[in-house]
């Protein structure tokens, strides 16, 4: 099976909640395909975002841009609904002065049909993402 | 654009210069966001909308409003981890309360982890017992000035000046939040 980059608005992933919203920088911003778009957080943490992929998918390996993110935790899901999410992934971020952050996560036991993106710190007031890319395959559809 | 953004405050100085009076006093004008909760922690929370003048945009205040004498408690230091501006208090009439301001100030900055360091006001209240007034106006002007923060004074009593104090913080947020996007926008 080919190997795609999952995240991707252009192959029917959506994000269906954001606790967090500026119609300038919206969450979609995070799987548009384009570097340059963020999302914002617009104060207090914890913040998260759900991406749902409208499918069953496994993922093999995660990128994640970022600004000022310190504290992340990743659940994962493998129901139709958004529910029963599981603890997946938590990574404590570095920040570097002038530069995105770039957080890169090999994933065991990726399947999932939804992600959930919780931000339980920050380095700021504010932090924000550019995007998260999952690479791995597309399993089947949700029946 | 309408931007909602999200402003947790921390309220502190000495015990009875009005701290509670003032967040009572704000949070009971009669706007319709008024949002009223009392945490069973003992800490009590005022949650209310302010426009800011000539954006469209508003900042929701969250402000946690506690006794000074035991803010420091271990039950308050997770609220004490990352509070966004600061509001200190202090009565006019009691120069220690005055005094103890950079304790305060001192002791909430020491709570921020890293080099961004919380903005805030300082607020002088009891102004309304003129003849007992012993901290004047300069005087405070000066000392807030050198610390980053914004000088006001209010009357609690006579209902004078208390909204100017938090439109100010809101202010402030949002300034924060647009050199944010600026820096955020710079990286992309």
């Amino acid at each position: 099976m080919r190997k795609v980059d999952l995240c991707l608005s252009s192959e029917g992933t959506e994000v269906i909640l954001a606790t967090s919203s500026d119609e300038k920088h919206p969450p979609e911003n995070i799987i548009d395909g384009n570097p340059e778009t963020f999302w914002t957080t617009t104060g207090m943490f914890p913040q998260e975002f759900i991406i749902c992929f409208h499918k069953r998918v496994r993922i093999e390996r995660l990128v994640i841009q970022s600004c000022f993110v310190r504290t992340l935790q990743i659940e994962k899901s493998t129901s139709k609904e958004p529910d029963s999410f599981e603890q997946w992934i938590e990574r404590d971020l570095v920040h570097t002065e002038g530069q995105l952050q770039n957080e890169e996560i090999m994933a065991n036991d990726g399947h999932a049909t939804y992600l959930r993106f919780i931000i339980t710190s920050a380095f700021d007031h504010f932090a924000s993402v550019y995007s998260i890319s999952a690479e791995g395959i597309a399993v089947s559809n949700l029946s | 654009m309408a931007v909602r953004l999200f402003l947790c405050s921390v309220r502190t100085g000495d015990p009875a210069v009005g701290k509670t009076a003032l967040a009572q006093i704000f949070r009971s004008d009669g706007a319709h966001f008024q949002k009223n909760y009392t945490l069973t922690t003992g800490v009590d929370l005022v949650v209310k909308t302010l426009p800011v003048p000539d954006t469209g945009d508003s900042v929701e205040l969250f402000i946690f409003d506690s006794a000074g004498k035991e803010l420091f408690s271990e039950m308050l230091d997770k609220l004490w981890e990352s509070p966004n501006v600061l509001c200190l208090v202090y009565d006019v009439t009691n120069e220690q309360s005055f005094l103890n301001c950079s304790k305060w100030l001192e002791k909430a900055r020491s709570q921020v982890p890293g080099t961004s360091l919380p903005a805030g006001v300082l607020v002088g209240n009891k102004t309304d017992l003129v003849s007992r007034r012993v901290v004047e106006a300069a005087q405070a002007q000066e000392w807030a000035l050198g610390q980053g923060l914004e000088c006001f004074e209010t009357s609690v009593k006579e209902m004078e000046n208390y909204e100017a104090p938090f439109q100010c913080l809101a202010r402030q947020f949002h300034q924060l939040y647009r050199e944010k996007l600026e820096v955020f926008h710079a990286l992309a």
